[in-house]
């Protein structure tokens, strides 16, 4: 099995993994990094769980071949509280309003409507939908998740 | 057990090289949404997968005598794009549509061309919209209009050593109105049933002076309905004619439906027979004065 | 002091926090030292013989530890009429019929070795549809019966027959009649989590099996049973929930895989993990039960129904699981929504070569209201009568002993009705009709006081205290997403006089709880909170009691420091009997006090002072806090003639829906969505509506695009880009109405919430289509085709 050297950084962490040269981002991140807030609900970019930030924008780290990352800044659900474990105001949100249930989704869910927010500060109810529509949710009926992450954005504005 | 290499050339000299070298083993990938998902599905990969995602100065959207789309623009590029939807509405509607943000950030305009599935959001619109393809190959370049390029599902006419590089739409489409629709179950996460895209102008009497009408899902490739578009030219924009309009793109002299487990063919039917008249309508709307 | 504190606040979910930082251990995450990896080979055909099966490749493949075939272990039956084997042999049945199994080092090799198995089959005849498999001569699925007696018929031996009163009597009674006839197809649960499973043995083969079942005593137990079937009698079994990614049903029923996962972990002596894929949880899980209903009702001149009269045919699948037992809950509807004196309902499971069916949301009431609710609007429009007219007419009220024997306490529901009807503007709407637009409503009953299909419905809870004044619950249930956390916490914290956030729960291990029925039927809050209010009296008592012993001396010892600080210091003269009576005492927000006079400015001491007092105290006079309650309500089981009072109260609620058909192209817009339920008292009303707006979701889902096309046997739509589960962009205004008459039975008054979001839902849509187009679409989902097909043939 062939294997491939990246070296990225890794919510602010410089890293380096050596990995098969096959394996997703998902996979690597889950595996090599032990990093599990990422998950494979489907493995095929249908679900959103597996939802990361690669250079500010979401992508599905399942669908994400391993030697692309080499140079890139990859941000996970494990990087977005403060280095004190301050949540971010996203995860605030989430809690207060009950933007969790089983929190199957909650990882990429939370990836989607961060890398959103740093686009777009004050996005419309509209844009925030459009954010995690591809992020499937079956506990909640997405209506607090939409809620939630408009109460982020008004803490973060 | 799945295992292959996977190469980053930066220039495209280097993809010559390297599918020179590995021929028929190599298979190109650009956002990879397409190429990953057939390997995982199918449980087989080619023996080298050779990016195309280093070759960063095919990333763009230009207006220069015509416009011009770099082959590894993004979906989400199109959807953010100003220029896009203002001036070619039906590819930012049909840009906007695929998938996810997440899949729209990393899947390429090339990369849903050179798939060439039928149900392929951009390729209708890329159609009405007459683009022309492209490609660049050891001997040189070569331009292919999009209504040539597709050969059938999954077939186009790009040979195995050449890349697509670019699509051109001519500078005449300023003054077209343009519009897709993807009809579907749900409101995102989709593939097609039916896709229309209709681009039209209309002359100072309010006449279709010229109209594309493209399908999706209607045969075994992305078509143009040109029997409809003829009927079309030089007639009022009003609901008799675009009706009719919707009928002949519907007919056998257009497409050729298929009942399938997603959709039934007489429901694609009278789909196509209402949304070419409301894409008319629409794209007529979005006319540019 | 009749303020509560915590119930009825909207407090934060405590637990959430690793769920919002990536930390959650899910089955995905779960890694135990020299772990294996677990792989399952389903069947190539419907039905078929197997002639061999060649794993001899498989076995070479390195990193392979062990493959199992249904030769390989013991032939045991399992499942609700024990109709299977774990690994089949001989006969396979369905596509999904588990034929082998590897064990290896990676889920990658075990994958791999997959392929390698050789598998011979010889194809035999197959039957799909079940009034094809009910007629004579049909193909035969099972040959023969668990005990081996040979078998003639596919009609599965189940007792699903309901009668009260005389449906003549009705019949006669009637001034109105209608006969319906409608269907529900299958749809799967969608949990956004893969199911999954990790089993370890010990060197004793004593198992512990990391699961996500919602029943973890009765896991237990079955596999208890196995476990003496297989040689492993009296071999001690824990079960223990990792976080669960969603549940919906799906965890009801002991599912094949975790038994093959304990027979590789048996075989190789390693923990073994099985983990589904998304396809697997698609096509080889058991979905929501379909069914088909011929349904007819009667009403006099006044609009009052007469009867009832339902027959079913329910597509059992190849296998029997918890769906063939669905008509024991659709009877409720059919016996009980709505005042109806005369009922008949008869419910016939035939097997076939489809997959086979367990628990979903609702059970088997979302069907059932289906036909129950389409009938309503029917008999309603033959009658003349408006149907929110009718519907409050036949409401159910309190104090109706229905003819199924439910004892109705508390209802809301002629509360739900109107709040929909005002918010829908239902009077107007109806008179000044929009083209293409109407209304529509349907309503629901539901067990919301537990439910007792087994001999006990009890639910066992422990609670101590701890010195820091730490208060720990160990209750019985599973937290599958719902908030039972916060919930219990709330109510512990109310009952107990402690702060939500002094309060840890510990739920879903079979080796630190006491009996649960299941995290199922909505009941969970009732059943936990119910055991914990009683719990907490008794830890309450206990502390109160060390309160009286010590309070007078932690009082007159402050007294004597201050003293010795400070000379000039008086001490007051108190009359300590305020404090001598512990039944004169309480405790409230952590502190405890005199009742008379809550806010003396002595007698008022931290509970923690207190509990630590009671237990640093030296040899012989130690003591800790703590108490167990189990609270099995006094309901009944469902009798021979399946009546019975088995739940202590019953959710009531209406949907009611506005929707616009674009009549050229059947698309359904759903434009307002009211849903009003009667919850007793809401406990935390944010996570309430958490619970109401996912079930509304997935009963929307339910009436218009969700589907498991199952073609010959076999599902093809194995994954989210073809099954139509909704997306965000799916926007469905819902506007919930929150009902709280308040049930004395309930936990400060709750009533169980899980499910009834979903019931009425997709029968609220259908007619709400209905008065928008004038067609009726009775087979679910109502897609666009089925409207225009119905509008062209009414034309």
């Amino acid at each position: 099995m062939k294997k491939v050297s990246v070296s990225f950084t890794l919510n602010g962490d410089p890293v380096t993994a050596e990995v098969p040269v096959t394996w997703s981002l998902l996979k690597t991140l889950r595996e090599y990094f032990e990093l599990n807030g990422a998950k494979k609900g489907c493995g095929v970019g249908e679900c959103g769980a597996c939802t990361v930030i690669v250079d500010g924008d979401a992508v599905s780290s399942c669908l994400y071949p391993i030697p692309e990352i080499e140079g890139r800044s990859v941000t996970t659900i494990e990087g977005i509280a403060s280095a004190e474990g301050e949540l971010h105001p996203l995860q605030k949100a989430f809690i207060e309003n009950n933007g969790v249930q089983c929190g199957y989704c909650t990882s990429g869910m939370l990836m989607s409507a961060k890398s959103l927010l740093d686009q777009n500060p004050d996005p419309t109810e509209d844009e925030i939908r459009t954010s995690i529509a591809g992020n499937f949710c079956r506990c909640t009926g997405y209506i607090q998740i939409v809620e939630a992450i408009g109460m982020a954005a008004e803490t973060i504005k | 057990m799945i295992d292959y290499d996977y190469k980053k050339p930066e220039s495209l000299k280097e993809v010559f090289s390297l599918l020179k070298e590995y021929g028929p083993k190599a298979t190109l990938i650009a956002g990879g949404t397409d190429v990953m998902v057939k390997i995982r599905n199918t449980k087989k990969a080619p023996e080298v997968l050779i990016s195309l995602r280093g070759l960063k100065d095919l990333r763009y959207i230009r207006k220069n005598n015509g416009y011009h789309i770099g082959a590894l623009t993004t979906h989400r590029m199109l959807e953010q794009s100003d220029l896009v939807q203002t001036e070619l509405s039906a590819l930012h509607d049909g840009a906007s549509e695929v998938g996810s943000v997440q899949i729209r950030n990393v899947a390429t305009v090339g990369g849903n061309i050179c798939n060439a599935a039928p149900s392929a959001d951009t390729s209708g619109p890329l159609l009405a919209l007459d683009a022309t393809v492209v490609l660049e190959g050891p001997e040189g370049r070569r331009s292919v209009p999009i209504a040539d390029f597709f050969t059938g599902t999954y077939r186009t006419v790009r040979k195995a050593d050449e890349v697509l590089i670019e699509f051109q739409i001519p500078a005449e489409t300023e003054s077209f109105g343009s519009a897709y629709w993807k009809h579907s179950r749900r409101k995102a996460m989709e593939l097609p049933l039916l896709g229309i895209s209709v681009a039209l102008k209309l002359s100072e009497n309010k006449e279709i002076s010229d109209a594309r009408i493209s399908l999706t899902v209607a045969a075994p490739t992305p078509i143009r309905a040109y029997k409809a578009e003829e009927f079309l030219k030089g007639k009022p924009l009003d609901d008799d004619v675009l009706r009719e309009a919707g009928k002949i793109a519907s007919s056998r002299d257009c497409c050729s439906l298929r009942d399938s487990l997603r959709c039934a063919a007489w429901y694609r039917e009278k789909i196509i027979q209402v949304f070419v008249p409301r894409m008319a309508r629409l794209a007529a709307e979005r006319i540019r004065n | 002091m009749s303020e509560y504190l915590y119930v009825g606040k909207s407090i934060p979910r405590t637990i959430e926090t690793d769920k919002v930082t990536g930390r959650a251990i899910y089955i995905d995450d779960l890694k135990r030292p020299g772990m294996l990896y677990g792989k399952i080979l389903y069947s190539k055909y419907a039905h078929a013989k197997i002639k061999n099966i060649d794993k001899s490749k498989a076995e070479k493949l390195p990193g392979v530890r062990a493959i199992l075939t249904g030769y390989d272990i013991p032939d045991v039956r399992v499942g609700f009429i024990k109709d299977q084997t774990v690994l089949k042999k001989d006969v396979v049945r369905q596509f999904r019929d588990e034929v082998a199994a590897v064990a290896a080092i990676s889920p990658e090799i075990a994958e791999e070795a997959l392929g390698l198995i050789k598998v011979e089959y010889e194809v035999l005849p197959t039957v799909f549809d079940p009034v094809e498999a009910m007629k004579e001569g049909a193909p035969l699925v099972h040959e023969v019966d668990a005990r081996g007696r040979p078998l003639k018929s596919n009609i599965l031996p189940l007792p699903w027959k309901f009668y009260a009163g005389d449906i003549e009597t009705g019949r006669k009674a009637s001034a109105y009649t209608v006969k319906d006839s409608v269907s529900t197809t299958w749809v799967n649960q969608c949990c956004m989590g893969p199911s999954g499973c990790v089993a370890e043995f010990d060197m004793n083969n004593n198992l512990t099996l990391y699961d996500q079942t919602n029943v973890i005593h009765l896991g237990k137990q079955r596999i208890m049973e196995y476990f003496a079937q297989i040689g492993l009698k009296g071999k001690k079994v824990r079960v223990v929930n990792a976080i669960v990614g969603g549940s919906f049903g799906t965890k009801l029923d002991t599912d094949i895989y975790e038994f093959i996962c304990m027979q590789l972990a048996l075989k190789t002596r390693k923990p073994v993990k099985i983990l589904f894929s998304r396809e697997e949880e698609f096509f080889a899980l058991p979905p929501r039960q379909p069914a088909i209903f011929d349904i007819e009702q009667g009403c006099d001149k006044e609009g009052r129904l007469t009867f009832r009269k339902c027959e079913a045919l329910l597509d059992n699948g190849a296998y029997t699981s918890w769906g063939a037992t669905t008509p024991s809950v659709m009877m409720m509807p059919m016996s009980s929504l709505y005042r109806v004196p005369n009922v008949s309902f008869e419910a016939t499971c035939v097997y076939t070569n489809n997959i086979y069916c367990q628990a979903m949301r609702g059970y088997g009431n979302p069907q059932a209201n289906f036909a129950v609710e389409t009938s309503m609007d029917t008999l309603a429009e033959e009658a003349g009568i408006d149907p929110a007219e009718f519907r409050l007419i036949n409401r159910n009220q309190s104090g109706d002993e229905t003819p199924q024997r439910l004892k109705i306490t508390s209802c809301g529901l002629e509360e739900c009705i109107n709040s929909v009807k005002e918010k829908l503007d239902w009077d107007k709407k109806k008179k000044d009709k929009k083209k293409a637009r109407g209304v529509g409503m349907a309503s629901l009953i539901h067990v919301a006081g537990g439910a007792r299909v087994y001999m006990s419905d009890g639910h066992g809870i422990m609670i101590k205290v701890d010195q820091n004044g730490c208060v720990d619950v160990f209750e019985s249930g599973t937290d599958q997403g719902q908030g039972s956390p916060t919930v219990i916490s709330q109510i512990v914290a109310e009952a107990l006089g402690f702060k939500p956030e002094d309060i840890s729960l510990t739920m879903g291990d079979t080796g630190l709880s006491l009996w649960d029925a299941g995290t199922h039927a909505s009941r969970h809050t009732f059943m936990a909170g119910n055991a914990a209010i009683r719990c907490c009296e008794k830890v309450k008592k206990q502390i109160l009691d060390m309160a009286v012993q010590y309070m007078p001396k932690l009082i007159k010892g402050g007294f004597k420091r201050k003293k010795r600080k400070d000379p000039d210091f008086v001490q007051p003269d108190l009359d300590y009997s305020l404090i001598s009576n512990p039944e004169d005492m309480d405790i409230r927000d952590r502190m405890v006090f005199p009742k008379s006079d809550p806010d003396h400015p002595y007698f008022k001491m931290d509970v923690r002072e207190i509990v630590r007092s009671g237990l640093h105290v030296g040899v012989g006079d130690s003591r800790v806090v703590v108490a167990e309650e189990f609270y099995d309500p006094p309901t009944e089981m469902l009798d021979r003639e399946m009546k019975g009072n088995l739940s202590m109260t019953y959710a009531f609620g209406t949907t009611g829906v506005e929707v616009e058909v674009d009549e050229e192209t059947g698309e359904v817009t759903i434009l307002k969505l009211i849903a009003a339920h009667d919850v007793g008292k809401a406990i935390n009303p944010t996570l309430l509506l958490g619970q109401v707006y996912g079930a509304v979701y997935t009963g929307v889902g339910y009436g218009l695009t969700e589907e498991i096309k199952v073609v010959n046997g076999r599902v093809m739509n194995p994954n989210f880009r073809d099954y139509k589960m909704l997306t965000a962009k799916d926007v469905i205004p819902i506007t919930p109405v929150v009902v709280e008459p308040g049930d004395e039975a309930g936990p400060f008054g709750a009533k169980g919430i899980g499910e009834p979001g979903l019931v009425p839902t997709a029968p609220a849509i259908a007619n709400a289509i209905y008065d928008a187009i004038g067609v009726r679409i009775t087979d679910l989902p109502i897609t666009p085709e089925k409207i225009l097909t119905a509008l062209n043939d009414k034309q």
